[in-house]
This record gives C-alpha cells, sequence and structure tokens, in this order.
C-alpha cells in the first residue's frame, strides 16, 4: 500500500498524451479484433487476412444456406419464447420480493442474484444431467427450458430495481380510490414498472440469442442455434461467411441493448 | 387518564344532542410485533367536524388514519366509519379518500386523469366524469392545468391535486395526513385558510394529522392530541389552550411555564403549592382533577398571563435575564429569588415602559390562570 502511492504519483504525473496513450491502445485491444472481423465480412475476396475489395457476397452466401437459416430461425423461436417465459415469472417474481415478505424470502433473494454469477458450464452441465435423469429428449424444448432458467434472474434484478424506485403509495392511492388489486396492477403498478419489464424483456432476448454454453450442453442433435452454428462452423476454418454472421449476431445483440438501456433510462416527463 | 377525558369535556349529548359519528373508534390497538403504535384508542368523530390528530412524531398519527383508510387493520378493537364496522373491509370499499403526505399522484397519468381516477373506477358516466373533474379543478384553482403531469406541477399545485383527486369522489370522511407538511410557510399558511373554507363549504368531515399545533388549533373543531398511541386530550382548540390535562398537552400546545412543587392546602378549586425553591403558589384545580394535601402537584401559568407588577394572587420579585423582541410582543426571561425561571410576554403598546436585562422587576400572575396539571 504504502509502497505503490510513489507509483501511483507517477502514474498520476504522467503526461496528458501518454494518458491517451494509454486509453487509446486498451480501447484498441477490446475493439479491433472485434472491427477486423466485421471489416472481412465485407470483403470481396476469400481470404480474412488480405482485403480486395467491397462485396455483400458473403452475407448473400450465408442467407442462401439453409442450414444457417434454420439455426437463426430456432434462435429467434428460443429466444423469443424464452423471453415471454421468463419475463413474466421473472416480473411476478420480482413483485413477490418487493411487495411481500414470505418465509424462505432472503434465500430466494439470495438465489436469484446467485444464478447470474453461477459458472455456466456448471449450470449447463447439471442442467444435462437433469434433462437425462428424467428422460427428457433433448432439442429445442430443453433449450427453451434452460433458457427460461437462466434469464429470469435477470429479469427478476432489473424490474425489482424499477419497483424499488416506485413510491409504495401509489398503489395506496390507486386502492383508495376505489381500484381492486387486479385494476392497481393493471392501471398503476404495471405502467410504472412497464420500461423495467421491457428492459429485462431485451436483456433476456439478447442473453438467450448470444447463449453458447448452456445451449451446447442441452440442444441434442436435433436442435442448433446461431452460436451453436457458427461454432460447428469455424472447426472446418475460418471463413468469411462466419464474420458475415458474426456481425449479424453482434449488430442483432447490439440494438437490443441500446433499445433496452433506452427504455430503462426512460424518465417521466 | 381517560376518566379524567370524560368529565372535563362536556358530555356528548351537552354539545348538540344525537350528533351522529362519521367515524368511531373503540378500543382500537395496534401492534406492529411487540411495539405498540396506537394504544386503546376510543373516539368518535362527528360527521362535518374539522378532526385533528395532533402530537409529535412517532406517536402513532399516521397508523391511527391508515387504520381508518383501511391500509392497517387494527389488532384490537372496532372501527366504524357511517355506522358500518369496517373489519375486513378493504380500502377500495370503504367511504373515505385520502391525501397523502406524499401527495402520491400518479406520475403517468394528467391531472384530469388522476382526478377522474376514482370516478372512473366508480364507472361513472364519462359526460359526468368530465363535468365532476372540472369543477373540482375549479374548487382547487387548477383550471387549465388538466393536461400538466404531475412531475411540472409546482409542490402546492400537486398538494391540490392531491385534494381534488380525493374530493371528487364526495367521500363521506376526507383523511389527510400532515398534507401541508412539504409547503414553505407562506403557502402553508394559505392553504390552512383554503383547506378550512373548502371543508366548511363542503361539510365533509375531515380528519387531518399534524405535529404542528398551530396549525391544529387554527384549523379544527376538536382535537386529539398523542403521546405514544394514547390520547392525551380530546378537546376543542380552546380548552387545550386553556385548561391542558396534563403536562404533556401544557408543553405541547403553545408555550408554558410549569412549576412542580407540594400540595400546602386545598380550598374546593383553590390549592395552594410551595415549590422546593421556596415560592408560594396560589392555584386553580378544575373540577375533577383531583388534588390531595401534601402530594406532589405541577402548575402552569402561559407566558401572557403574568404581568409585570405586584398586584396579583402570586406576586415575586425578580431580575429580567433575557429580553426578546417579537415584534407584536417582547419576551422576557426572569429569574425568580428561588432560582425558578419564567417566561414573560408581554403586547408591544407604545406607553409601555421597557425593561431591560439586569433589571429588578415584580411579577404577578392570578390563581385562575396558575391551572394544576394532571399527570
Ligand atoms: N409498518 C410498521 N412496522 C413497524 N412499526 C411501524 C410501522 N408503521 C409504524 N410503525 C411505528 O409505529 C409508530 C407510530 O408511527 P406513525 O403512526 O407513523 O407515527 P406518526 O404518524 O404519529 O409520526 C412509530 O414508532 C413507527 O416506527
Ligand atoms: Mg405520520
Amino acid at each position: 500500500m504504502v509502497r505503490g502511492a510513489p507509483i501511483l504519483k507517477r502514474v498520476g504525473s504522467l503526461p496528458d498524451w501518454a494518458l491517451l496513450l494509454f486509453a487509446g491502445l486498451v480501447y484498441l485491444f477490446l475493439y479491433a479484433p472485434i472491427f477486423v472481423l466485421m471489416f472481412f465480412s465485407f470483403n470481396s475476396a476469400r481470404s480474412t487476412q488480405v482485403w480486395e475489395g467491397f462485396s455483400l457476397r458473403w452475407y448473400a452466401e450465408l442467407f442462401r444456406d439453409q442450414s444457417v437459416l434454420d439455426a437463426f430461425y430456432t434462435s429467434m423461436v428460443v429466444g423469443v419464447t424464452a423471453t415471454a417465459i421468463s419475463t413474466v415469472i421473472g416480473t411476478l417474481a420480482a413483485l413477490a420480493l418487493a411487495r411481500h415478505s414470505f418465509r424462505g424470502k432472503t434465500l430466494a433473494d439470495s438465489t436469484i442474484y446467485a444464478a447470474t454469477v453461477m459458472p455456466e458450464i456448471v449450470v449447463g452441465v447439471s442442467l444435462l444431467a437433469f434433462f437425462v435423469a428424467v428422460q427428457f429428449q433433448l432439442g429445442i424444448t430443453t433449450i427453451i427450458i434452460a433458457h427460461v432458467a437462466f434469464c429470469i434472474s435477470f429479469v427478476t434484478i432489473v424490474v425489482r430495481a424499477r419497483l424499488s424506485g416506485m413510491d409504495r403509495s401509489l398503489e395506496e392511492a390507486a386502492m383508495d380510490l376505489g381500484a381492486d388489486p387486479p385494476t392497481t396492477f393493471m392501471k398503476i403498478t404495471l405502467p410504472l414498472i412497464l420500461p423495467g419489464v421491457m428492459a429485462g424483456a431485451l436483456l433476456a432476448f439478447t442473453l438467450s440469442f448470444d447463449d453458447f454454453v448452456i445451449t451446447f450442453f442441452v440442444a441434442g442433435a436435433g436442435a442448433s442455434t446461431l452460436p451453436l452454428k457458427i461454432y460447428s462452423m469455424i472447426k472446418f476454418g475460418v471463413s468469411p461467411v462466419i464474420n458475415a454472421l458474426s456481425t449479424v449476431l453482434l449488430v442483432a445483440t447490439l440494438v437490443c441493448i441500446l433499445g433496452g438501456s433506452r427504455f430503462f433510462s426512460r424518465k417521466e416527463e | 387518564m381517560r376518566e379524567r377525558q370524560t368529565q372535563e369535556r362536556p358530555p356528548e349529548a351537552a354539545r348538540g344532542a344525537a350528533r351522529p359519528a362519521a367515524v368511531e373508534l373503540a378500543g382500537v390497538t395496534k401492534r406492529f410485533e411487540d411495539f405498540v403504535a396506537v394504544d386503546d384508542l376510543t373516539l368518535s368523530i362527528y360527521e362535518g367536524e374539522f378532526f385533528s390528530l395532533l402530537g409529535p412524531s412517532g406517536c402513532g398519527k399516521t397508523t391511527t388514519l391508515r387504520m381508518i383508510a383501511g391500509f392497517e387493520d387494527p389488532t384490537e378493537g372496532e372501527l366504524r366509519v357511517a355506522g358500518r364496522p369496517m373489519r375486513g373491509v378493504p380500502p377500495y370499499r370503504r367511504p373515505v379518500n385520502t391525501v397523502f403526505q406524499s401527495y402520491a399522484l400518479f406520475p403517468h397519468l394528467d391531472v384530469f386523469e388522476n382526478i377522474a381516477f376514482g370516478l372512473r373506477r366508480a364507472k361513472v358516466p364519462k359526460d359526468e366524469i368530465r363535468r365532476r373533474v372540472s369543477e373540482a379543478c375549479a374548487l382547487v384553482q387548477l383550471t387549465g392545468f388538466e393536461r400538466r403531469k404531475p412531475a411540472r406541477l409546482s409542490g402546492g399545485q400537486q398538494q391540490r391535486v392531491a385534494l381534488a383527486r380525493a374530493l371528487v369522489n364526495r367521500p363521506k370522511v376526507l383523511l389527510l395526513d400532515e398534507p401541508l407538511g412539504a409547503l414553505d410557510l407562506k403557502l402553508r399558511k394559505e392553504m390552512q385558510i383554503e383547506l378550512k373554507n373548502l371543508q366548511h363549504e363542503l361539510g365533509i368531515t375531515f380528519v387531518y394529522v399534524t405535529h404542528d399545533q398551530e396549525e391544529a388549533l387554527t384549523m379544527s373543531d376538536r382535537i386529539a392530541v398523542m403521546k405514544d398511541g394514547k390520547v392525551q386530550q380530546l378537546d376543542t382548540p380552546a380548552n387545550l389552550y386553556e385548561l391542558p390535562a396534563n403536562r404533556f398537552v401544557a408543553g405541547f400546545i403553545g408555550q408554558t411555564n410549569t412549576f412542580s412543587g407540594e400540595v400546602e392546602s386545598v380550598r374546593g378549586e383553590r390549592v395552594t403549592l410551595r415549590t422546593a425553591g421556596g415560592l408560594e403558589l396560589e392555584a386553580f384545580a378544575p373540577a375533577g382533577r383531583e388534588v390531595v394535601k401534601g402530594s406532589e402537584a405541577h402548575v402552569a401559568v402561559r407566558p401572557e398571563k403574568v404581568r409585570f407588577g405586584e398586584a396579583g394572587d402570586n406576586a415575586f420579585a425578580g431580575e429580567v435575564r433575557d429580553v426578546v423582541y417579537l415584534g407584536s410582543s417582547t419576551q422576557y426571561v426572569v429569574e425568580l429569588k428561588g432560582g425558578e425561571r419564567l417566561v414573560v410576554y408581554r403586547q408591544n403598546a407604545r406607553e409601555a415602559a421597557d425593561s431591560g436585562a439586569g433589571d429588578e422587576v415584580w411579577v404577578a400572575w392570578d390563581a385562575a390562570n396558575c391551572l394544576v396539571l394532571g399527570e
């Protein structure tokens, strides 16, 4: 600690250009590979190292590949279904945790947070073991179940953050004015937490759409999502088609995340 | 305690025969786990009355109001609104409305929809909703603000929306929890007058919670002074001020000088007391206030009832310690020979001679203004 101080001081006294250089290098390290990948998805040649000219041929090829389209379709079905189910369950869980006290609440509370930091590989292996044990046919259904399982926690956490910022007396005021509990929920609670619910849903969709590790374990032979497809393609060598597919995945994810953060930070006018 | 209350308050029959009660509490107790927030409360609030619950923070005012509104269930006792027992009746089926301390305006709805919320739940026809909401807006001077969202209103305007939103439903009883607490002093004074006028015009029973004794005194028909979940005294503002039941009420309502001492003699209402400092005090015990010779008793005299001079049942020499000019009056702190300190108010009239700190003075007051307090 004490010895560290002079070093810190030295860093602190670095000239501005050096700090800028450091920051720039960090960003370069983080983003350069991704930009290179995206860049070469537009290359007209097969090479992923030498630029020859702009072209969309790899995207065209991508969308002609039936197995890629199948994987995309599977990802969408899984994403939408898992999002819908986990959003409903996660929102209800958030309401229960924020509004009621019940036995085992502390336990329920901490398990929800624990689930978000659980190593994916552990979740994947245990889910696989579970499905095998109950002799559940692996396929799109098991993927959906697995995705719902890990998305719920995230939805709950996001919705709960929104709920904790909401004045409890608003619901009391609604009831005071003659609204029964269902009406209070539909007219007051839901509209007020909706930004949180939407943000949670988009987060769930993004997580589901991107997930590789857990999906890898529970997909079985029949179903393949986009990340699984990319993995299987890369086994046959890097091709610009993979670059194009990765770019599509990246853009889709970014759109979801940006949309979600805009929703979540939206203020009441 | 309760015995004394019933004895000192004019009996119910005397104050307008069979005045129907809007809210009745009978032995209402509220416990949170082991903590008793409201302790065996029994009182009736009459129809059309401006009734206040007054007391320091944490004395159980809000809890009492929340039980009337239906957000909390009494642990024990019975609560009736308009004669109907309320046990098991949810808030949305009670003929009462609440103005919340935080206003609790719905942030996603505009002023119109906030005010219309209760009417929509009651399935009032659209035309009537429009008419009643604009009436309510006019009543609280919010016409023209119907399409504003609450966040774009000032504190005073939000307060009015909260009021209109409750009043538009024409409740039997309006519950108000420190509704003016968040407003600045000037606005608060204005709203006090407006609220009082409104209550008078509409004839709705108001149950008003406040910790501000001045506010309660100026607005209320009757006040229940609470401490630690118990009613200390339930009375009109004038009686609370002139005939406080105990030391707590005397100290909480207005400013007062209290002395403690041993009772030397009791002759009817007249009591003589000797303080530890050696003062011999002539005091007055209202009917029903038990005073036993030889026991310890407390007496109170209001600062404005003390005069400078030697004429009075109680007259003592002392020295002026402090002088504070208050505008319409001046406050003097006088230290008596025995070491007791006394606060004296004197109206500021031009001919009044000034006394400064250090002056030797005589102070005097009558036995009738020196009240023996209950415990
Ligand atoms: N839900 C609750 N759980 C536990 N204690 C409570 C609850 N509500 C109120 N209390 C306690 O009851 C006492 C009275 O509270 P309250 O009625 O809000 O007082 P006031 O409105 O007079 O300031 C306080 O000490 C408060 O801490
Ligand atoms: Mg309170």
